[in-house]
């Protein structure tokens, strides 16, 4: 049952820190690990960098000291929960194994968010950055399968498909065709605004990594697939980004930063099977808890206002869930396969004019090749097919269906 | 009790426009603008967009009022932003109710009332991100002269309103306004002409009170400087 976190007092913040033990977590087992585990994992850091990030950003904003010690004390928590949770991803689970991981987090989060988003226009924001997250993972498995003669299923353990979803090639769009109108802050649903920060942060964490990754391997095809679909993400963070409404004051972010970390740790607390990281889950809920009350503190004394205001009664009942989401992907990939971005719209691809500037972007970029085509031709030519694992049968684009070598 | 911060909760709507998405559950359709005030001389959608907008100022006035009663030092300053802080969160319940009377939606966030609340932020905003880089003193005169700036667009709406109260023919519509008017005027003029003249006089204070500077003195000595400011 959710509760309000409002009515909660948590830990206090002081009493948030930890030692190097506590912090040198050990990590999971990656060949025993739920699949899910792993993307909570991979998400709670995302959402711990997002964080931090956001709080440099306001305290260079202010020099306010009091203000500014509070950011930098709730940070440095941050910080310390966030080397808590990236410590759980093993040193022996190699870069492109926790790139498979990413992709998973962004295939069934986005799914998910997607199916239980209230909202028509950010559901269509959701599916669009969705199918090509969802190519991604297919690129990736053949660069794993290509490099290393992996099979990415070991990772996803089927619970996502590995299958083309919009190509690669085709997301490279000229910026100005990557920001979206926003939601309005107070006619929101508030569980929508909770979706797309979390979004946000999932995608801002992945184009870091990716962006930081990309030069872990001597060959240039896994160099220039890092490269190019983190291009991709830094897309998608400008797309999900501009779904903010920016009329938000800075302390009005603050508190939905520490409300959405509670309710995302909660959530994260109901499903785990792992009881060790269960109990890392629960630990961080009440540390964000505290958080969430001294930002709501500042609410009151500095702006005047009530957080319970403009915060709901409780957290939403439903938590967000890992769970596979095959059904609602192939029937997205069905039916928007087609779609690209014209200025704030989606429109299809036969409706772009010729002389849009998508296709001279396309052009400029993809001139030479693009390694997402490169790395699956170099798979099929070296093992003889390309690597899916399709477990709800053929794939929904006859287009899209395997080719072999030739 | 008057709502201080719309939300989806409490039934707000908003409008459209180029870079803000409403979803459609939510959204304040053109046809029932159109049918705001509709049968007298004045241009419903406007009206309703105006009446929203100075909803928003109010509630942001308000929310000032809570913050700098919460932190000024001096007790007079304290009183008078506590008073008129209360009275200006009625403010707001008179709009609501002058907006239900009417027959619009007192939930309605007009694009106006948005950027009267962005203008609002940073006014509210400018009394704390900054003090850091001013001495306590003038906090108190950066507070003050938020409420100054704040008040004067109020007591510039309600006048202007009045104004537009004259020419509504006699009837239900001229009622329910001039009876919001009655009511809020007055104390607009109360608060505006109190912060220009405790600004003058504070201003007045410090610049005939000697050599002594602000950096010289200790914080203690500061506060009990200010508390003693107006005796």
């Amino acid at each position: 049952m959710a509760f309000n976190p409002l009515d909660e007092q948590g830990i206090a913040v002081e009493d948030q820190f930890r030692n190097w033990s506590e912090l040198n977590v050990t990590p999971y087992d990656k060949h025993t690990v739920d699949p899910y585990t792993r993307t909570r994992v991979i998400l709670m850091n995302g959402i711990e960098v997002e964080s931090i990030l956001f709080s440099h950003q306001f305290a260079r904003h202010t020099d306010n000291l009091e203000l500014k010690r509070a950011l930098a004390t709730s940070r440095r928590v941050d910080a310390q929960q966030q080397k808590a949770v990236n410590g759980l991803n093993p040193g022996e689970q190699m870069p492109l194994e926790t790139t498979l991981g990413y992709e998973q987090v962004a295939v069934d989060l986005t799914a998910w968010l997607a199916r239980h988003e209230p909202d028509p226009m950010l559901r269509q924001a959701l599916d669009f950055a969705l199918l090509e997250d969802f190519d991604h993972l297919y690129r990736y498995a053949n660069l794993y399968d290509l490099m290393y003669g992996g099979h990415a299923e070991e990772i996803t353990q089927h619970l996502t498909e590995i299958t083309p979803g919009r190509p690669t090639i085709v997301e490279h769009r000229h910026p100005h065709d990557e920001v979206r109108p926003h939601f309005e802050t107070h006619a929101v649903d508030p569980l929508s605004r909770m979706h797309v920060m979390t979004i946000v942060a999932a995608e801002q964490q992945t184009m870091n990594f990716y962006m930081n990754h990309g030069t872990d391997w001597i060959e240039p095809i896994a160099r220039g697939l890092y490269a190019e679909i983190a291009l991709i993400e830094e897309q998608h963070v400008t797309h999900y980004e501009s779904l903010l409404d920016p009329l938000d004051s800075w302390i009005a972010n603050w508190v939905f930063h520490e409300y959405n970390e509670v309710y995302l740790y909660w959530s994260m607390l109901q499903q785990e099977s792992d009881r060790r990281i269960k109990a890392i889950w629960d630990l961080h809920c009440n540390m964000e808890i505290g958080q969430l009350q001294v930002a709501c503190d500042f609410m009151r004394r500095l702006e005047g206002r009530e957080p319970a205001e403009m915060l709901p009664p409780a957290l939403p009942d439903t938590p967000v869930t890992f769970e596979p989401n095959k059904d609602y992907v192939r029937q997205v990939l069905a039916d928007q396969i087609d779609l690209r971005a014209d200025g704030i719209d989606y429109v299809g691809v036969d409706d772009l004019p010729s002389s849009h500037r998508y296709f001279e972007y396309q052009a400029t970029v993809n001139e030479g090749g693009a390694p997402s085509e490169q790395v699956v031709e170099q798979t099929r030519d070296k093992r003889g097919t390309e690597h899916r694992d399709e477990t709800e049968g053929d794939h929904p684009i006859r287009d899209l269906r395997p080719q072999h070598a030739s | 009790m008057p709502i201080l911060t719309p939300t989806a909760a409490t039934g707000a709507r908003s409008a459209p426009q180029e870079m803000t998405y409403v979803d459609p559950a939510r959204t304040m359709p053109p046809e029932e603008l159109d049918g705001f005030l509709e049968g007298t001389s004045l241009n419903g959608p406007f009206v309703a967009d105006l009446l929203s907008d100075m909803m928003a100022h109010e509630r942001a006035g308000a929310r000032l009022y809570r913050s700098v009663a919460e932190r000024t030092n001096n007790p007079v300053l304290k009183q008078r932003y506590t008073q008129f802080g209360k009275e200006t969160a009625d403010h707001v319940e008179i709009l609501e109710t002058l907006v239900a009377e009417l027959g619009g939606d007192p939930g309605y966030v007009s694009p106006a009332a948005r950027a009267s609340e962005k203008a609002g932020t940073g006014l509210v905003e400018s009394t704390f991100l900054l003090s850091g880089s001013v001495d306590l003193m003038t906090q108190e005169l950066v507070m003050l002269d938020a409420v100054l700036l704040a008040e004067a667009k109020d007591q510039a709406n309600w006048a202007c309103l009045a104004a537009m109260v004259e020419d509504l023919p006699e009837g239900d519509v001229r009622e329910a306004f001039q009876t919001a008017v009655d009511e809020v005027e007055v104390q607009e003029d109360e608060h505006l002409t109190w912060a220009q003249d405790t600004r003058c006089r504070m201003i007045s204070l410090q610049a005939t009170s000697g050599p002594t500077t602000s950096l010289v003195m200790k914080a203690e000595e500061m506060v009990a400087r200010i508390r003693s400011l107006f005796e």
